[in-house]
């Protein structure tokens, strides 16, 4: 990216909620059904048929609102923002216009352990649109409204963000949070969080900003950090070459790395927002929004910075480990019972065992993995009495049931051989078998000693102290 | 006072057809001529009614109707689908 | 017998001292409708067959001597832009002219459970827009007064089709008055609750926050038994619905307080119709009532802001009849924007998109200031001027409309004239109140004039309790031999 120039992002989110039924009717919340078939004549918009609007849907929008530190308009509304498109049986969506249920906030994202702080403008709800399903076989186009009316959040952001990767990571915080609060399924495979993009860019140094465009269809991380390098990298070369940047909305093809546009200045439309004549003025009591806040838990990146503070973990391990909850939580709870080094239980969370859980698609929950089995097995790992791939055995089978780790190393006779006879006699071996390897050592190249030690640990069946291994070695080659 | 008919009906999606364009906007000026009879009022920044609120619904699941029923209006669908015209994205 | 002359409560008695049966009821009720409609066109549709199985189903309950709801064999009509489950409910529009609902409206299941029976649905102006019946794309219904003459709209289906004694009681509904002006002009009793106190669920919407379900009838009872049947909250389906439970009329009049707003009595209603009033305030007060002078002033802008909130919600309201899910089909061989502008252009009446087009525009963007949010600010004006003057007296009484019946076509040409027959009864739904329209006399050519009375917010015990007097010391209302 060319230096010159300043890069100025904002990002509108769209989330959709994970409540029951959909916000103004009783028809399920859910993806993946056979088409039209979560519908009735209110989410299809007949005639005469009316909205009444989900209590879950503005207590799951506070929520957000209070983790992202926003100020909540106890008194709202909903308003209609009207247009035209088959994806919209009403031909107008409700949405909420000059009084969103949230406002001035903001949120921290860590970027390399540093805090960037990004203003969040709104958050309003809003309903969804249906399906509009394009197949080049069909001369036409087909509408399911499945999705018609399924609970949304709008998250607006200040123009506050300055880089792809902040916008990735801005979004991917967002996401964590929205999990977190357990508001979203924030999948974004199924669409569940969509994003539409602003960028503009400036030279360095200059005050106000560029003409912005806005970019829709973006609708994953990666996706997000690829348009908008794009659409940065080709605003700079417009600015650059002379030309003017022309406010319009853009549209961004994630197969082919482009975009292209959509709508230009002129097109803009008019949605000729009012209030919802339907759905009246709507309150929600201060104690209520009081019980939302305190329900709110601790959140990804105030989580992260305290493993960092109180326990000395890295800060990139701490932001993985802090991302999911489940396992954060089940860290806290494995810290908490104090038998082992903190560092080692993040080590084992972010490693083996969240490699497991990622191959298998399940969460942490879904295992027979308690907070005493972890802290003992890692606590075994400490005294010594197991090595590292020793407790990889064991962690297989602690995660598939309950049982004591000291019995699965009983069981499976892993522990460690410090027992000098029984590995002198291993060394011995070892050696004799790899002469070339103690040639090389003689020889002055002393690193082999960790092939020498992996080679006696093979031997061991995993059960030798690797510690012990190395001395003896040391000592056997010396004298040979 | 001027009025672009022309605009409206687009906003609106209806069919102005030039030919009706001058009498329609004769008609519609003294429509709105008539709607402007209105006093300065001084104007509130919402249309918020605090004292006018509604009942917000449970989180409860209502079945949805069959799919048959829904679409028995419909113009034209196809395999559970309604069918539009193609459009452009 | 002509039960078809019968009252609602009438019929009722008839039907519990197993005097009549309800197939019997609704055979004169089928044979009254054959006999008039010729001459008057009050319905869109008649819905024999499901009515009679309705019928028969009361029949059973009373032989079976099982309970039976308080409207048991009652003909009910049906203005037909509230939906009715399996049966065309067409708004009186070439957009919906084959549209056959899914559900129910709440009234109508309300009238389900009450046992009433439905013998059809009842014209309207197209989408209730409309001030004499002659926008439904069908055909216009005949005053039964002077079939020459329209009934008024935009319930004038329902209107003539209680005057003509098809039936004994309708439902309409009244955005600006659509209950009240054709009540008066045909010479019955006309109700609009106030706003909330009937579901809104399964009526077309035209204007979101000023419709109100409303019923007529030929006596003041019998309103009172069809609202008492429809009123109450309907939470699951209209969020703008209000827990309210109708105790029943009102029978003291003593000290009661007659607001007269001088705004009601200008240039713009017709001397016969101001003196036809004045005179039943007269009677009122011989039964103990107190006339007060008030004033609402803002009256005078009243229409301005009814045009333009009514407009504005009935052009969004209006714009999911696109072709693609329901209604004209328009033309499928096009592009999208075909589909939508055949579709609209073709299937929507001219009065229908002159609203939309007003509507869009004060909507629009750098107008929404000046038009919409204007008339928001005097809506509330109206609203508390209603308020202070309910101060000074307990009802209002003003003309229902500014003239009687007009002939069919006299004011088609010109929308602003016709608009302009609302004037008396915007204000009660923009404040939200209700208000009835009651016969009070006739003018020069036999026609029928009607008095409004307005009340405070859920005073339909009152209102309703005033009208009974009136209809009591005058006597009952005349009904038209034809």
């Amino acid at each position: 990216m060319n230096q010159d120039y300043e890069v100025i992002i904002g990002l509108e989110i769209h989330a959709e909620l994970c409540t029951k039924t959909k916000i103004f009717c009783g028809c399920k919340n859910a993806f993946g059904a056979e088409v039209n078939t979560l519908c009735c004549p209110v989410c299809m918009g007949l005639p005469g048929t009316l909205p009444v609007l989900n209590k879950q849907v503005v207590d799951y929008a506070v929520k957000m609102g209070h983790a992202l530190n926003c100020s909540i308009n106890r008194v709202s509304k909903n308003d209609r923002k009207n247009y035209f498109y088959p994806d919209l049986p009403k031909a107008y969506q409700i949405s909420q216009f000059d009084v969103p249920l949230c406002e001035h906030g903001y949120l921290d994202v860590l970027m390399d352990g540093d805090v960037r702080r990004i203003g969040i403008t709104r958050i309003h709800i809003e309903e969804d649109a249906g399906k509009l399903i394009h197949d080049d076989s069909f001369d036409g186009t087909l509408a399911d409204y499945n999705r018609c009316g399924v609970p949304l959040i709008e998250i607006v952001s200040e123009p506050d963000l300055r880089s792809a990767e902040e916008a990735k990571a801005y979004m991917e915080t967002i996401t964590n949070i929205l999990l977190y609060l357990g508001i979203s399924d924030a999948k974004m495979q199924e669409g569940s969080v969509r994003a539409d993009v602003n960028v503009s860019v400036r030279s360095r140094g200059q005050k106000e900003f560029g003409t912005r465009t806005e970019m829709k269809n973006v609708n994953s991380f990666g996706a997000v950090y690829r348009a908008i390098q794009y659409e940065a990298q080709r605003q700079i070369e417009v600015v650059s070459g002379g030309g003017v940047i022309e406010q319009e909305t853009r549209r961004w093809d994630d197969a082919k790395g482009k975009n292209y546009v959509l709508r230009t200045k002129e097109d803009a439309q008019d949605y000729r927002y009012f209030p919802d004549p339907d759905l009246l003025t709507f309150e929600i009591s201060e104690a209520h929004v009081q019980e939302l806040k305190a329900s709110i838990p601790e959140l990804p990146v105030a989580k992260a910075l305290r493993y960092v503070k109180e326990y000395g973990l890295l800060p990139v391990d701490a932001q993985l480990l802090a991302s999911n909850r489940a396992r954060s939580e089940f860290f806290d709870s494995c810290v908490a019972t104090g038998k082992c080094d903190k560092k080692l239980i993040c080590n084992w969370m972010i490693g083996d065992i969240a490699k497991i859980l990622n191959e298998r698609r399940i969460e942490i929950t879904d295992t027979a993995l308690t907070k005493e089995s972890l802290t003992d097995m890692i606590a075994l790992i400490e005294k010594g009495t197991i090595s590292n791939t020793a407790a990889k055995t064991v962690l297989d089978v602690i995660i598939e049931k309950d049982v004591s780790p000291a019995e699965v190393v009983e069981e499976k006779g892993l522990a460690q051989i410090s027992d000098s006879d029984a590995l002198l006699t291993l060394v011995d071996e070892v050696l004799a078998q790899n002469a070339k390897a103690v040639a090389d050592y003689k020889g002055g190249k002393t690193n082999v000693v960790g092939f020498l030690v992996g080679q006696c640990m093979k031997a061991s069946k995993g059960k030798g102290n690797p510690a012990i291994l190395r001395e003896m070695l040391l000592s056997a080659i010396d004298k040979l | 006072m001027e009025i672009d008919v022309r605009r409206i009906a687009k906003l609106a999606m209806l069919k102005l057809p030039e030919e009706q364009v001058e009498a329609f906007e004769k008609e519609f000026a003294s429509i709105v001529a008539m709607v402007e009879h209105l006093p300065e009022l001084e104007s509130a920044d919402t249309l918020l009614e605090p004292d006018n609120q509604m009942h917000l619904r449970a989180d409860e699941i209502v079945p949805s109707y069959p799919r048959d029923a829904m679409l028995q209006n419909v113009p034209k669908a196809i395999a559970g689908c309604i069918v539009v015209p193609k459009t452009v994205e | 017998m002509e039960l078809y002359r019968k009252t609602a409560a009438e019929l009722s008695g008839l039907l519990r001292k197993k005097e009549v049966t309800a197939c019997e009821i609704l055979d004169d009720t089928l044979a009254r409708i054959d006999a008039v409609e010729p001459r008057i066109d009050a319905f869109l549709s008649v819905t024999a067959e499901a009515a009679r199985a309705k019928a028969r189903e009361v029949d059973e309950k009373l032989a079976k001597g099982e309970a039976v709801g308080a409207l048991a064999g009652i003909p009910v009509g049906i203005k037909d832009n509230i939906c009715t489950k399996g049966l065309r409910t067409t708004c009186a529009s070439k957009m919906l002219e084959n549209f056959i609902p899914p559900y129910n409206a709440t009234v109508v299941d309300k009238l389900n459970a009450a046992d009433a029976v439905i013998p059809g649905k009842l014209n309207l102006d197209e989408f209730a827009m409309g001030g004499s019946c002659e926008n439904s794309y069908f055909k216009p219904t005949k005053n039964p007064w002077d079939t020459e003459r329209v009934p008024g709209g935009s319930s004038g289906g329902s209107a003539a089709s209680v005057a003509a004694c098809e039936v004994p009681l309708s439902l309409g509904s009244d955005t600006g008055g659509s209950v009240r002006c054709p009540a008066g002009l045909c010479g019955v009793v006309g109700l609009k609750p106030t706003y909330g106190a009937v579901s809104r669920f399964g009526l077309v919407a035209f204007a979101s926050s000023l419709d109100q379900i409303g019923p007529f009838g030929r006596t003041v009872e019998d309103v009172a038994l069809l609202f008492g049947a429809i009123c109450g909250a309907d939470l699951p389906h209209d969020a703008t619905s209000k827990d309210y439970h109708f105790p029943g009329m009102d029978a003291d009049l003593k000290g009661l307080r007659v607001g007269i707003p001088r705004e009601y009595f200008g240039s713009g209603v017709s001397e016969e119709n101001k003196a036809a009033v004045l005179k039943a305030v007269d009677m009122l007060r011989d039964a103990g009532a107190v006339p007060v002078e008030i004033s609402l002033p803002s009256t005078d802008y009243a229409l301005s802001a009814y045009y333009i909130i009514s407009s504005a919600e009935a052009s969004s309201n209006l714009a999911r009849y696109d072709g693609v899910k329901y209604g004209y089909p328009g033309d499928r061989k096009g592009t999208l924007n075909d589909l939508y502008l055949s579709a609209r252009s073709e299937g929507f009446g001219p009065e229908v998109k002159r609203r939309i087009m007003l509507g869009t525009y004060v909507l629009s963007s750098g107008y929404y200031d000046a038009y919409y949010k204007r008339a928001k600010m005097l809506q509330r004006m109206i609203a508390r001027e209603f308020t202070d003057a309910f101060e000074k007296c307990d009802v209002i009484a003003t003309p229902t409309t500014p003239s009687t019946a007009f002939k069919l076509g006299e004011k088609t040409s010109d929308p602003l004239e016709m608009y302009a027959s609302d004037i008396c009864t915007v204000t009660v739904n923009i404040a939200g109140l209700p208000g009835v329209s009651v016969p009070c006399g006739f003018d020069q050519k036999g026609l029928p004039i009607g008095m409004q009375l307005i009340g405070p917010k859920f005073s339909e015990a009152k209102l309703l309790g005033v009208a009974k007097h009136y209809e009591t010391a005058v006597g009952g209302f005349a009904v038209k031999e034809l």
